[in-house]
């Protein structure tokens, strides 16, 4: 139940980062798909199935968390959001920026020292969080490459493919 | 004559005496000041061993920030969690090619297994740093322990002193060796408000970086929202007197190759009270000693314009 209500997470978070959150926002129904690629670089985008996701995981809070306004999924966050109504924007980069770690966001994290909210992932972070601990915990396809071919540029920081070590290094062990 | 001299001699040994007194309580209070905890805006990282899948993207965006030697395998190749060394007990360490390492774990108390992450702690009051009688070794108050390879005689007792056994040495460079280790991309990153190379890469969010003071905070914070979740403790909190890298984990620190038997204050500590009383031995000890022999010698009336000048010299 909670590996499938994270594989639905997922998706969903993807959707409605991307294309879905206008139309939701607006009350239209979820995309059937959402292309998210706004942090490619060692892959590529990845085309995620919106649709396949939500019938594998029909409550929407699952990954949405309260956005939505119909309860939430996880009792952490029912202690203050049970009742709380839908929010204007329901896209994850509201909440998980890109960069979590820059002195500007890390100062307004620690601004307000009565803010609850201080420890939140960033975008990168949620959507792997969310994606591949559901993926692994359904035994869903859970590589890398089954969600997001790599790029050249991938290719290179990982030093495989055409940039596979070629000997004569040693690796982090020791004799 | 000699009664003068007596007198000067008299004030000297006073003197000499109130600065033993003097330094000994200062190296009372130096002693008592243990409870140091770091720089105040000291910065971390907390390493969250329940998000960590063992991906290999932070030893690979090490290699690249820092231009490392080319690894013997692919950072996509994950047989190197097979390795082991020194009859199979040992795994991975950091290398002069690597300054971070990930292992695999199989734990007893969990289906699946655990990934931790090496790299240098960072500690608050580093034994590398104490150990180095040439100071090629600095504490920042950003929370990096930094080397300075240009005064290192390649003594080597950093890699003794240090209780993670992080710090490598390059022995196959003949005419430049030096101690190789993890510097929190001090020069690239950290001084640039920037967080380090491996913890920007992570995928997964396993790796949180911020002042060190919230993220101990943050560590309890999930462990009390998700007690079942973790193991209560914060590793690096408290191990030899604090650490800017810390972890928090579901399955107990032991098994997930973690030295449990630190003790909880700065190896520090455990030469402290000897060494603040060395400079009060070696500088006031002689003086006072002398005086009294002086004055010892000058009460028989024996003094001699010799040893007189000699204590007058010792009264300035």
């Amino acid at each position: 139940m909670k590996s499938r209500k994270r594989w639905a997470l997922k998706g969903t978070i993807v959707a409605l980062f991307f294309l879905a959150a206008p139309a939701f926002g607006a009350g239209g129904e979820p995309p059937a798909s959402v292309r998210i690629d706004s942090l490619s670089h060692l892959y590529n985008g990845v085309d995620f199935d919106h649709e396949l996701h939500v019938g594998v995981e029909e409550d929407c809070s699952v990954c949405h968390h309260h956005v939505f306004g119909n309860g939430v999924a996880d009792t952490q966050c029912a202690r203050c959001h049970s009742d709380s109504k839908g929010t204007s924007s329901v896209a994850c980069s509201d909440c998980h920026v890109k960069e979590p770690f820059t002195v500007e966001h890390l100062r307004e994290m620690e601004a307000d020292p009565n803010r609850y909210h201080v420890d939140i992932t960033g975008l990168k972070g949620a959507y792997h969080l969310r994606c591949y601990n559901c993926h692994f915990a359904m035994e869903a396809p859970s590589e890398c490459a089954d969600c997001h071919e790599r790029t050249d540029a991938g290719d290179r920081f990982y030093r495989s493919g055409k940039y596979a070590p070629t000997g004569g290094g040693t690796g982090g062990g020791h004799e | 004559m000699s009664g003068i001299s007596r007198r000067k001699f008299l004030k000297s040994t006073v003197i000499a005496g109130g600065s033993a007194a003097a330094a000994m309580s200062s190296t009372k209070s130096a002693h008592a000041m243990k409870e140091f905890e770091g720089y105040p805006d000291s910065m971390g990282v907390l390493v969250d061993l329940t998000r960590c899948i063992g991906c290999r993207t932070c030893e690979a965006a090490c290699n690249q920030e820092h231009g490392l030697p080319e690894p013997e395998k692919s950072f996509s190749d994950f047989s190197v969690f097979d390795e082991v060394f020194h009859g199979g007990k040992q795994k991975r360490r950091t290398t002069e090619k690597a300054y971070t390492v990930v292992n695999r774990y199989d734990t007893k108390d969990q289906g699946a297994p655990v990934y931790r992450k090496l790299q240098c702690f960072h500690c608050s009051e580093p034994a590398c740093l104490t150990s180095c009688f040439v100071n090629a070794y600095t504490k920042t108050k950003e929370g990096a322990v930094i080397y300075n390879a240009d005064v290192c005689v390649g003594c080597r007792m950093c890699m003794v002193a240090c209780p993670f056994s992080m710090p490598a040495y390059t022995y196959d460079s003949a005419l430049h060796p030096e101690i190789i280790k993890c510097n929190f991309c001090y020069d690239n990153r950290l001084t640039k408000g920037k967080p380090p190379a491996c913890v920007e890469a992570c995928p997964q969010d396993a790796l949180t970086f911020g002042h060190r003071k919230t993220l101990v905070k943050t560590a309890h914070d999930r462990i009390r929202s998700n007690p079942k979740k973790y193991v209560d403790h914060v590793y690096g909190e408290t191990e030899v007197g604090g650490t800017s890298w810390m972890y928090i984990s579901s399955v107990p620190f032991d098994q997930a190759g973690f030295n449990t038997t630190l003790q909880h204050h700065p190896i520090l500590d455990n030469t402290k009270s000897f060494l603040g009383i060395v400079p009060m031995v070696l500088g006031i000890w002689p003086a006072m000693f002398l005086g009294f022999h002086l004055l010892a010698k000058g009460g028989k009336g024996k003094t001699d314009d010799k040893s007189k000048n000699r204590v007058e010299v010792q009264g300035e």
